[in-house]
């Protein structure tokens, strides 16, 4: 399990032992939001990837 | 910054999704927010246009909520703009008071989002439905904002409730709510206010903590990632 899975469980395990709305809330998007993270780091690094193969950058 | 969300509905006490974003603000919120129902303030309709205005003055970010009632605005919400929004005060020589204002709506809708749309039951867009606003907008100097369109709360799930309380919350107080970079830092300065009192588990405050290190972590990832990219473009 990586860093982030074992993240995202122990938030989980908080989310069910909240007693309070908002809180349990704030935890669902906290998990959320390392989600989105996740995805756009993915977008990013293809991004580089695909600029470090791009033929129009090989001359420099 | 300050925002004013200036609420109308004929009974909100009877509406389930206005009590839910009345109840959704964190004590946190509504340090930066005024909520301002109208029909509470001014039940003989008759309004304080020298009170209004001062409180429009006192805000940066005005939100006008309520439910889209045949395309527009309950009545009291457009007699408000009719009193409210008077020549040099609003637009006209030194008109300017609202310029660089941010103005947004907050609309609960009957429908599913796909019939505001060419082909959709409603035919029209909800971009195009609140021209009206963006023209207040235009006019007065303010910057409109992309509304938060709630479309029919009665059938959204517990999770999708969460996720609005959040949107909601996001939308009234931060600077550019759908950028990703001041969710980040709004979800981390809430996490280190919330109560561990509320929560069953002992090692709590160690999880809260890990989690704010990992979206630290993943943000300073995020930068590196920008910097490498825009490096190569230069």
């Amino acid at each position: 399990m990586d860093e982030q899975d074992w993240i995202i469980r122990e938030l989980e395990q908080l989310f069910d032992s909240s007693r309070d709305y908002k809180q349990k809330a704030l935890l669902k998007a906290a998990a959320d939001l390392i989600r989105e993270q996740k995805t756009r780091k993915e977008q990013l690094q293809g991004e580089l990837d695909g600029t470090l193969w791009s033929p129009g950058n090989w001359r420099n | 910054m300050k925002t004013l969300v200036i609420i109308s509905h004929p009974s909100i006490d009877e509406s389930g999704s206005q009590q839910f974003l009345i109840q959704a603000l964190s004590d946190r919120s509504l340090e930066q927010v005024t909520l301002h129902p109208l029909e509470k303030t001014y039940p003989d309709g008759v309004i304080d246009v020298k009170h209004e205005q001062e409180l429009l003055k006192s805000h940066d970010r005005i939100i006008f909520q309520f439910p889209f009632y045949w395309y527009s605005s309950p009545p009291l919400l457009k007699h408000w703009q009719d009193e409210v929004l008077t020549e040099h005060f609003a637009f006209g020589y030194r008109g300017d008071k609202l310029k660089d204002k941010e103005l947004g709506l907050v609309l609960s809708i009957g429908l599913s989002e796909k019939e505001y749309q060419t082909g959709g039951q409603e035919g029209y867009s909800i971009s195009e439905l609140t021209k009206p606003f963006q023209a207040v907008a235009r006019k007065t100097g303010m910057t409109y904002l992309k509304p938060l369109s709630i479309f029919q709360y009665a059938y959204m799930s517990e999770e999708e409730r969460m996720g609005l309380l959040i949107r909601y919350q996001q939308y009234l107080t931060l600077k550019k709510p759908d950028s990703l970079k001041p969710r980040e830092e709004w979800i981390i300065a809430a996490l280190k206010e919330t109560a561990t009192e509320t929560l069953r588990t002992d090692h709590s405050d160690f999880i809260i903590e890990q989690v704010i290190e990992h979206i630290e972590d993943n943000r300073m990832e995020l930068d590196e990632l920008r910097m490498h990219i825009d490096n190569y473009h230069e």
